[in-house]
């Protein structure tokens, strides 16, 4: 059986999310861009409802919710701000190498004291972003060329076969950044920075990336909704050459397979995500998901500036920021080529016929 | 949004896949091999009239008893079930092993929801109760295309005149699926050609009346186990009777959409044979590149991923657009959508099947290549990949109609 309706409860986290992002985000998209940080009022507002804790365990005072939630409610923060959706996240992707590596009792050491603390950012990098000198002792000394963040409370480094987390001896030198600049953008450096806990385990760290891909893919999935529609709406009301600039095939056509490719990608997510939901085995699906939802943002990104020509170039509208953040969302985690990579070894694991199939799943 | 695939679901098609490896695709192979559609007398579609298969979906005419025969009870009772995501999923796995076989296998096919639909009771009774147990195999066909006239349906030219107590058709079609072999064809035609859609008829013309001829069974590019062939209609004298809904039904445009409803329901069933014929060329790729030792290319892994994930986002696709169908909501805009959307996805998975065979695909003589030259019908049939984003724009942003 495989379930793609979000069912009430979830419609109503659905809502909740999106009276959010449209209200406190989406009137702020700039300011929050230029200061490099989301509005104080709005940051307790998020953790007021509770999106801060939303899939921490219930022992832990969170609301246990999964990665069909995740999905739903980046999607609808991103359609809004996903540079906001980041920087208003105290956990982050970072929380799901804590909860599979460590469980509860790392969560509760490394997590619980970033939930009401303003400001607070996890951020979890994998391995392969870092430039280390030596990974394995106690103390670790490299950089990490970009991050979405001013701050950092807590980093994770994320490897195929385990995770350490630094929490101290951290050195953030802010950069200009390309997308996402409402989380802040560094470079990260550290010098014999000491290793605050390590976590050893393969099976555990693969289900941490494939949790933390569907995490980002639903912050693309979002963000391209929104230039998708965002040039529709637009492109209804321009006009060239005597009409609607919509009512031009090459235009038409153009849009509509922006939405379908958004559409294909949103499935391809939300089965994914489906499948991490009912244990693990579902790892790629999630790598697959994130590669679409990079490849369409290839393609919705610089078409959203496309359709609105000249104007879509300025900064008055918001679709050349839709076509930075997607760009820049699709390099987190290593990039998209790993995930590919993860992929494509699975399939070919696999024997003839290939079932592609959910159906058979779980 | 739910698909429940259930134990006797999975039964379904695991039978299919079975009758998939064993009947469908050597009969596939065979007929690409020798270039001409199955000939109507092959004792393959006998064996299929004799297992249950080529019936109506129409229950029969009212109080007909349901048990007529025990292999009819069983059927009638497994098409109470069959939900339209049931449907295409089985439409999909038979559409892996041989598309072409898929759509030549004996029934009344295309035109029958719009003889359920459209037809007064006698008509149904008429033309598809010698469906509901065949003493051999049977066709029907759905006659819409014109030499002239394709994706703009308004423009068909086959002339109906009323005359006496009957009509006649002048005029000529082309492409038709099944049409030499058919019992009866259901021609599209009209009484103006001034008024487009509104001037449309169907008319159920049978096999042998006489004006009806010029059969041309075409050489195609691929799917060739069925035949699409050209035929002409001269003075050719119909009976009012076989004016499908009679006359009352044209007053309005129903006459019309409900043609269109018959694409409208055929479109993800495209898409579910384009996913199947994708997934094939997969396998055949995966295959090969085991056998070769190719795995350890990162290009060749690169491919095989692209191929899986585009062609699960094209099952989901048409899964979408099913279960709205089953679930009672309008589809029209996600039919489109996973039209054509999983055509062109199936086409690429077996144009990149065919770089990956390289030299091997070119032999012209590896099922590959065949997938490639049969998968490209998909983004033509029953609206082409442009018409379906015309339907899409009209939707999204009301693209107008001229
Ligand atoms: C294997 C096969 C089986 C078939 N079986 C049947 C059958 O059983 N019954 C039946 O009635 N027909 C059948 N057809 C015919 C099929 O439905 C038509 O070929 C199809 O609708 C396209 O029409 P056309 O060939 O006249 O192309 P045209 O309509 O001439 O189109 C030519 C090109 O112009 C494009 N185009 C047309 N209009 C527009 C527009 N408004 N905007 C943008 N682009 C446009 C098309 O997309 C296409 O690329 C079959 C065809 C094939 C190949």
């Amino acid at each position: 059986m495989f379930d793609l309706s979000p069912g009430e409860d979830l419609e109503l986290l659905v809502d909740t999310a999106r009276s959010f992002a449209q209200d406190e985000l989406a009137p702020r998209v700039r300011d929050a861009e230029s200061a490099r940080e989301v509005d104080a009022e709005v940051r307790a507002a998020f953790r007021q409802i509770g999106f801060a804790g939303l899939e921490l365990p219930e022992a832990l005072g969170g609301a246990a919710l999964g990665p069909v939630a995740r999905a739903l409610v980046n999607e609808e923060l991103a359609a809004a701000d996903a540079g906001a959706a980041l920087a208003l996240d105290p956990l982050g992707p970072a929380q799901y190498a804590l909860a599979e590596l460590g469980g509860e009792e790392a969560l509760k050491e490394f997590a619980l004291p970033l939930l009401d603390a303003d400001g607070a950012r996890a951020l979890l990098v994998t391995r392969s972003e870092c430039r280390l000198h030596d990974a394995s002792s106690d103390r670790v000394t490299g950089r990490v060329p970009w991050v979405p963040a001013d701050r950092v409370d807590l980093l994770v480094v994320l490897a195929p076969d385990g995770a350490f987390a630094i929490r101290e001896g951290i050195e953030v030198e802010t950069l200009r950044g390309s997308g996402l600049r409402a989380a802040g953008a560094s470079e990260l450096r550290f010098d014999g920075a000491p290793v605050a806990a390590r976590w050893t385990g393969a099976a555990p760290a693969t289900r941490a990336l494939a949790r933390a891909r569907l995490y980002v893919s639903g912050l693309l999935v979002g963000t391209l909704r929104q230039a998708a529609e965002f040039s529709r709406s637009y492109a209804l009301e321009r006009t060239a050459f005597g009409r609607p600039i919509a009512h031009h095939q090459a235009l038409a056509f153009l849009l509509v397979d922006m939405y379908a490719a958004v559409d294909g990608a949103r499935l391809l997510l939300h089965e994914a995500a489906w499948r991490a939901e009912r244990g693990s085995g579902g790892e790629a699906l999630a790598a697959s998901a994130f590669v679409e939802a990079v490849e369409v943002s290839r393609f919705v990104g610089p078409n959203g500036v496309q359709v609105l020509g000249g104007h879509g170039f300025m900064q008055d509208y918001p679709v050349e920021k839709y076509m930075r953040e997607s760009r820049a969302l699709g390099l987190v985690l290593g990039g998209v080529d790993a995930a590919i990579e993860e992929a494509g070894r699975a399939l070919c694991a696999e024997e003839a016929p290939v079932s592609l199939s959910f159906a058979e799943g779980p | 949004m739910e698909f429940n695939i259930d134990k006797a679901m999975r039964e379904r098609l695991e039978e299919t896949r079975e009758r998939g490896r064993r009947e469908i695709r050597p009969i596939g192979l065979e007929a690409d091999r020798l270039g001409r559609p199955i000939p109507p007398d092959d004792p393959y579609f006998a064996m299929l009239i004799a297992r249950g298969e080529g019936r109506s979906r129409w229950p029969g005419p009212a109080g007909r008893p349901k048990t007529a025969g025990t292999g009819g009870a069983n059927k009638s009772s497994a098409r109470a079930t069959r939900s339209v995501v049931m449907h295409l999923l089985l439409a999909e796995e038979s559409a892996y092993w041989d598309r072409g076989v898929g759509v030549a296998n004996p029934g009344p096919g295309m035109p029958e929801p719009n003889v359920i639909s459209m037809g007064t009771d006698e008509q149904k009774e008429r033309f598809l109760s010698r469906f509901l147990e065949p003493d051999k195999p049977r066709w029907a066909c759905f006659a819409m295309t014109e030499p002239g006239a394709g994706s703009d349906v308004a423009g068909i030219r086959t002339l109906a005149r009323k005359d006496g107590d009957g009509w006649i058709l002048n005029g000529a079609k082309c492409f038709i699926g099944n049409a030499s072999r058919s019992d009866w064809i259901l021609v599209w035609a009209t009484v103006d050609p001034e008024a487009g859609r509104a001037g449309h008829r169907a008319f159920v013309v049978e096999h042998g009346t006489p004006g009806l001829g010029g059969f041309k069974i075409e050489k195609k590019m691929g799917l060739k186990a069925y035949e699409s062939t050209s035929f002409t209609l001269e003075d050719c004298r119909v009976p009012a009777g076989n004016l499908l809904g009679g006359e009352e039904r044209y007053q309005s445009r129903a006459g019309f959409k409900s043609a269109m409803g018959t694409f409208n329901a055929g479109r993800p069933m495209i898409a579910a044979n384009s996913v199947g014929i994708g997934r094939a060329a997969l396998d055949e790729a995966l295959t090969f590149a085991r056998d070769h030792d190719l795995l350890g290319d990162p290009r060749v892994r690169d491919r095989l991923e692209q191929s899986a994930r585009k062609l699960r986002q094209a099952r989901l696709l048409y899964l979408r657009a099913g279960w709205m169908v089953d679930a009672g909501k309008p589809n029209v805009l996600e039919a489109s959508m996973s039209k054509a959307i999983a055509a062109t996805i199936a086409a690429d998975v077996t144009a990149l099947g065919m770089e990956m065979l390289g030299g091997v695909g070119a032999r012209g003589d590896h099922l590959i290549e065949k997938l490639y030259r049969d998968v490209k019908a998909m983004d033509i049939v029953e609206g082409t990949g442009q018409i379906q984003r015309v339907i899409m724009g009209r939707h999204l942003v009301q693209l107008p109609r001229d």
